[in-house]
């Protein structure tokens, strides 16, 4: 069943005109300087000290939500499948309501509870206990993290459970393994597909976020995101900020990469 | 021989759907044995409680004596190969093979030579790396039974492996599983609703409907002397109807009677509805009014090893019946139809639904 | 024993998904202004909310914005299913791969590169230029709902309908576009969720002058309009959970008769 070519027209118009040319506009602005000159002063700048001080920041933060996401995640989507909570649709569905809540109003959320007038301290003043210096440092910020992206993490992998053929892990029990064996042997193994989209949903958003650690880290906690976004609005230093961004974007491109490459079966699990 | 394995009363139900109501089944070291019945009979999940996969509601599982009702599955020295293969996807031949021998930590030498062994013996050697999405489904299938018999269990549990074959690939993979048979020397217990299948690799075959058992037999009992309609439609071709013993080994279907061998001495009393079966393939055909009765031939149809025929009789009630020959008639002549009495199968008519209350009562 | 606890599991991520929400909504209804002490129970956010142009402003143009972009992407995305179909497989790689460019870049960096771009051709930012961003990065997730349905099955009924003698048009109307219907509702719904919770290229492409609940939270919630913002969580809450039933309504009807 062929049809015409021509009805992906004005796709390719969008591609070109939202992707393409965006991208080399980027890279325009990566490699020139205000005086008009080729420069490779933008990209080399990611290795001065503050931006590689606020990079390893970011890395370390993203990493670390990461992992909690996974941890989190996993043992949910586990007893997801086994349990009869109420069935699938209903847990997938109280899942999936907190995503369609702004994720700024989620992090605001979570200043609220932590700021120093916030909930959490007004509890713990009622009850007699000193207040906390919870907000504006990076516990906070991987807290936000957490709590924006689990979601994100749970559904692939609670996708990739659900695929796997109960037949398999009955021939499993059949072939005398034991619970533990048959998580390590045939679930885990066949979980990572769901593993690699959840990381992918979770580990870039992290890396690249500004707004979380500005919500929640008020200038305290510097990522990467921050110092690329400032150049934008505050330095009007397009030129830095571009080269900036080019360097996250291979950055970016380089751990894609990576992760693909433990996903074999190429099956993104997300959608 | 001793028996191995006794499934005794076992009841199950899913909700308000009772699946088996009250199945005892006995079966011998080293048989072939084969729960044969339509879909939804119940014969997958007897298959399952043995396996340990589902728990019935009453009832025990002995295995060699002792209760393995509340046994899990990774417990009891029974192997599965299920329907659908279920081999992992995400580990090679050889991984698969191995799964059950690593678990029990067999150290790695011995793990490759029986391995190897399994293979040959279900003649893919040497495919120990292949992925298994590179393997046909007849290779596939094979995989799985290499998979379940380097465990050396007593009983081998079969869940209609050979569906998704071909008919070719089918019928070699019969003779296979009765060569392993004889090689491997265990119990075989085999779930199918392919009644070819049951007669061609069983030492017996359990035929099931609705939840209950209707016959054990070996397969020659079975076909030949089925003990209800139900049997004797489901195991090959049949002309079965509706027939009233007269007096001892006479009786009358659709007005004209029958010699047969059948009447006091096995509770045929004269005067008892009974349900008749001839085989097809035992009516002669005789020039018209050579026979017991005279019918006209309606259809014919070119089967290879024979032709086959309906034809109508002009006696009472409207029935078809159903012949096999070697020699072809013209549709629209009139023959006469003969079977010896011997070739007669008299079954009692099923109980009805008071008729059984009144039993279980009892 | 284990199911109490892998219950127990699920109750507290459950729970530490809810409670920051519940909390706002909490606070919404509380007269004063603080966030530790809950004087009275009061609308008067929810007033101040109504009331509050900027507030409704934003509201108006998030979802405008939505409903365009979702729309106008699954109509080009679907377009664009079908006739990358009849390309040649090297072809379809290469469109496949820049589909899925903006899924895979950083936010960040597809809004700075929209917004360099359309300075560079001296195009001013506001609500076209929002709009068009938007729709760039819904195409990707409509592409990837719809082209799976569109395969050998899908082809299989195609020609059933030719060999009874539908024209091409016909067939494609009723037989492929049914088939399709399912991927194309749900890039549409996908759409439309990634669109009214983005942030960051809304951000850059958004001008001065204009403002989307993302961008109007992030510029407000270091000054004092956040109680009126505690409302608005509730209200967006309740807007989620009541199109979430609706939708889901079949499923829970199931599963209550299964259970």
């Amino acid at each position: 069943m062929t049809f015409s070519k021509k009805w992906s027209a004005p796709f390719i118009v969008f591609v070109i005109a939202g992707t393409v040319i965006p991208i080399l506009s980027i890279a325009y602005y990566g490699f020139t300087s205000r005086d008009g000159g080729i420069t490779l002063d933008n990209i080399t700048a990611m290795f001065s000290a503050n931006h590689m001080q606020a990079l390893g920041l970011s890395l370390l933060l993203a990493l670390v939500s990461t992992l909690v996401c996974l941890i989190a995640a996993f043992p949910m989507a586990m007893v997801l499948r086994d349990s009869k909570f109420g069935k699938q649709g209903f847990t997938i569905f109280v899942l999936i309501l907190p995503m369609w809540m702004n994720f700024l109003l989620r992090t605001m959320a979570w200043q609220v509870l932590l700021e120093r007038a916030g909930v959490i301290n007004g509890i713990l003043q009622a009850l007699g206990l000193p207040r906390q210096e919870m907000m504006n440092t990076p516990g906070a910020v991987v807290l936000g993290m957490v709590y924006d992206f689990l979601p994100f993490m749970i559904l692939p992998i609670y996708n990739a459970v659900m695929k796997i053929d109960s037949h398999l892990i009955e021939a499993a029990y059949d072939l005398g393994a034991g619970k533990a064996y048959v998580y390590r042997k045939v679930i885990l193994p066949l979980c990572v597909p769901g593993i690699v989209s959840g990381i992918t949903m979770v580990f870039i958003p992290a890396l690249t976020t500004f707004v979380i650690s500005n919500m929640l880290g008020g200038g305290k906690v510097n990522l990467i995101g921050n110092i690329i976004e400032q150049e934008f609005t505050v330095n009007s230093n397009w030129y830095l900020g571009s080269g900036l961004s080019l360097v996250m974007m291979v950055f970016i491109i380089i751990s894609m990469v990576l992760l693909e490459k433990f996903d074999k079966t190429g099956e993104g699990t997300f959608i | 021989m001793a028996e191995l394995i006794r499934l005794e009363n076992i009841r199950k139900s899913y909700g308000e759907n009772e699946v088996l109501k009250n199945i005892t089944i006995s079966i011998q070291e080293k048989e072939f044995v084969t729960l044969l019945g339509p879909s939804g009979c119940g014969k997958t999940t007897t298959l399952r409680i043995l396996g340990g996969f589902e728990n019935p509601d009453s009832g025990r599982v002995l295995f060699d004596g002792k209760d393995i009702t509340n046994v899990p599955s990774n417990q009891r020295n029974l192997n599965t190969v299920f329907q659908n293969y279920a081999l992992f996807p995400h580990m090679t031949v050889g991984d698969n093979v191995a799964f059950g021998l690593r678990v029990k930590g067999m150290n790695e030498s011995d793990v490759k030579e029986k391995v190897h062994y399994g293979l040959k013996l279900v003649n893919l050697e040497g495919y120990e790396n292949r992925k298994i999405s590179q393997m046909s489904g007849g290779q596939q299938q094979r995989v799985a039974m290499a998979r379940a018999i380097v465990n050396e269990p007593k009983v081998l549990l079969l869940d209609e492996p050979l569906g998704a074959l071909d008919l070719k690939l089918r019928q070699e993979m019969q003779y296979e599983l009765v060569r392993l048979k004889h090689e491997l020397g265990i119990t075989f217990i085999y779930v199918t609703h392919d009644q070819e299948e049951a007669l061609t690799m069983s030492d017996k075959v359990i035929v099931m409907n609705s939840g209950r058992i209707q016959q054990e037999g070996t397969p020659e009992e079975i076909y030949n002397e089925p003990e209800n309609a139900f049997v004797a439609d489901f195991i090959g071709d049949s002309n079965i109807l509706s027939g009233k013993m007269v007096r001892d080994r006479l009786v009358r279907i659709n007005g004209v009677d029958f010699p047969c061998i059948d009447g006091n001495e096995n509770g045929f009393a004269p005067g008892l509805d009974v349900d008749v079966l001839i085989r097809p393939e035992d009516l002669e055909i005789h020039p018209a009014g050579k026979g017991i009765l005279d019918a006209k031939i309606t259809s014919k149809l070119f089967i290879g090893m024979h032709y086959e025929m309906l034809a109508q009789a002009d006696t009472e009630g409207d029935f078809e019946w159903l012949l096999q020959n070697y020699d072809s008639y013209e549709v629209g002549s009139t023959v006469g139809l003969y079977v010896r009495p011997e070739n007669i199968q008299i079954m009692h008519k099923p109980k009805t639904q008071e008729e059984e209350a009144i039993e279980i009562d009892i | 024993m284990k199911k109490f606890f892998g219950n127990l599991y699920i109750v507290i991520i459950m729970l530490f998904l809810y409670l920051p929400i519940l909390t706002l909504i909490v606070l919404s209804f509380n007269e004063a202004k603080s966030m530790s002490v809950f004087t009275r129970f009061s609308l008067k956010w929810y007033g101040e909310m109504f009331h509050s142009k900027l507030i409704l402003g934003a509201l108006v143009n998030t979802f405008s914005i939505a409903l365009l972009a979702a729309l106008i992407a699954t109509i080009i995305g679907t377009m664009a299913v079908i006739g990358i179909d009849g390309m040649k497989q090297s072809t379809q790689t290469v469109l496949m791969g820049c589909n899925n460019i903006p899924m895979l870049n950083a936010d960040i960096v597809t809004g700075i590169a929209l917004m360099l771009s359309f300075l560079m051709f001296g195009i001013s930012l506001g609500y076209c230029t929002i709009l068009f961003s938007h729709i760039t990065f819904c195409i990707p997730y409509v592409i990837l709902s719809v082209r799976p349905r569109m395969n050998k099955a899908t082809d299989t009924l195609f020609e059933a309908a030719l060999d009874l003698g539908a024209s091409r048009g016909y067939a494609f109307r009723k037989v492929v576009l049914p088939e399709l219907l399912p991927g194309i509702a749900s890039g549409f719904l996908l759409s439309f969720t990634m669109s009214i919770d983005d942030f960051i290229i809304t951000h850059f492409t958004r001008g001065a002058g204009i403002n989307t609940i993302s961008t109007l939270i992030y510029s407000e919630v270091k000054i004092g309009i956040r109680p009126s913002l505690y409302a608005l969580s509730t209200v967006i809450f309740l807007i989620a959970l009541v199109v979430l039933l609706v939708m889901n309504r079949n499923n829970i009807k199931n599963e209550r008769t299964a259970a």
